[in-house]
């Protein structure tokens, strides 16, 4: 599975990432790198990283999603994790993923709703 | 009916009974018996005689089966494990072989059979052939099976209610202590509900929970931090002044969950947290 597997969409200010189900570690690699430099590139205030097609995940997977958020914090900007399926949630759990500089939604269209009235509030300030 | 040296007598391949009227009572017993599959093999193992429970049981006719050898009413895997000569030997060695097992019918459909084998000696202790009495039992395995599959199912559901108490709204009322098997399967059925449908909010109500200790609250936290990460927000209620106290007392760190002592306190906050609010439906 190559790097190209992952999607990536600017949608508005918040940049989509897609992950493919069952990524390798490159992939997973890919995914920060790709991560930080889209953020950067579109000037995206919110990274909503979608992982719904993702059955199965490694301690390898859950580091670099927990360093991602904290980077794309230094960044200015947050993330949310949308679509994390139940064993998904169970193996994270276990694995002690860190939930902090990360907000998670139960999809992509609430993460999008999410992102759309954080970004209002942050305007009204 | 006289002692032991008397009633054995020689039997021959094609005469298996014994003589005289004792002997004519004891095949038609044979014949006659309806839940028990009557049969002798030879040495090789191969089929001598039949009767008409073992028709009715396996769907061979006498004429189909006599000379055949018996691996015909063994499973594939059986056979190629050598099952059949297994069991043949060990009757030889030890004078009888009890089994439970599946066995095949002719139309090779299976049935789950107990079956006996029984070294047949003459007078002089040479091995002439083995008796096989075979029962069918699967009606007895089936309603084991359902039964066990019934008690199972009845203590996956009582052991972790899911309800969906509002759109939005999943709710688990706990009872019982909360070890690490139903916290395996609280988190497994939960995460699957609110995903299932969509539900933002769970509420936890742990008024049935009796104690809480260490490992409780632990239990609690991490199925919390997963229900957290697939998108939904918690809230615990029925948090009694005793939890509270054990819960201070032992420093468990809630600090990061929604806590409300009853679960009508509870619905409310779900309410909020959907942004909806009650009303009544007229002005007093």
């Amino acid at each position: 599975m190559s790097a190209t597997s992952i999607t990536i969409v600017k949608v508005r200010d918040v940049l989509m990432v897609t992950m493919p189900p069952d990524p390798d570690d490159a992939t997973i690699s890919a995914l920060q790198e790709n991560a930080l430099q889209g953020m950067e590139l579109h000037q995206a205030r919110r990274l909503i990283l979608d992982i719904t097609a993702v059955d199965t995940v490694d301690s390898f997977f859950a580091r670099t999603v927990s360093e991602t958020a904290q980077m794309v914090a230094l960044m200015g900007g947050r993330t949310i994790i949308a679509g994390m399926r139940p064993a998904v949630a169970i193996t994270a759990t276990q694995l002690g993923l860190s939930l902090r500089q990360v907000e998670t939604a139960l999809s992509v269209e609430r993460a999008l709703d999410m992102a759309e009235a954080e970004g209002r509030r942050e305007a009204r300030r | 009916m006289g002692n032991a040296e008397d009633t054995h007598h020689e039997t021959t391949s094609d005469d298996p009974g014994l003589d005289g009227q004792a002997g004519d009572l004891l095949r038609m017993l044979v014949e006659n018996l309806r839940e028990y599959a009557i049969l002798l093999v030879d040495t090789e193992g191969r089929v001598l005689t039949w009767n008409p429970a073992a028709e009715r049981l396996k769907g061979y006719t006498a004429e189909e089966i006599i000379g055949q050898p018996i691996d015909v009413f063994y499973t594939e895997q059986d056979v190629q494990s050598g099952k059949p000569e297994r069991e043949l030997r060990v009757a030889a060695e030890e004078g009888r072989f009890e089994d439970e097992a599946w066995r095949v019918r002719k139309d090779g459909t299976r049935f789950w059979a107990n079956v006996i084998f029984t070294a047949l000696r003459d007078k002089e202790g040479t091995l002439r052939g083995f008796g096989k009495v075979t029962r069918d039992l699967t009606d007895r395995k089936q309603a084991e099976e359902r039964i066990l599959r019934q008690a199972q199912e009845i203590m996956e559901m009582a052991a972790v209610p899911v309800v969906e108490v509002w759109d939005g709204v999943v709710l688990v009322p706990l009872i019982g202590t909360l070890d690490s098997a139903r916290t395996q399967q609280l988190m497994e059925r939960l995460l699957q509900r609110v995903t299932d449908t969509a539900s933002p909010v769970a509420v936890v109500d742990i008024t049935g929970v009796p104690a809480i200790d260490t490992q409780t609250a632990q239990h609690l936290i991490e199925t919390i931090k997963a229900v957290r990460l697939v998108g939904a927000e918690v809230v615990l209620t029925g948090v009694r002044p005793s939890i509270a106290q054990t819960l201070v007392h032992l420093s468990i760190d809630l600090a990061n969950v929604v806590t409300r002592s009853s679960l009508s306190a509870g619905l409310r906050m779900a309410f909020d947290i959907l942004g909806l609010t009650v009303r009544p439906m007229r002005e007093p």
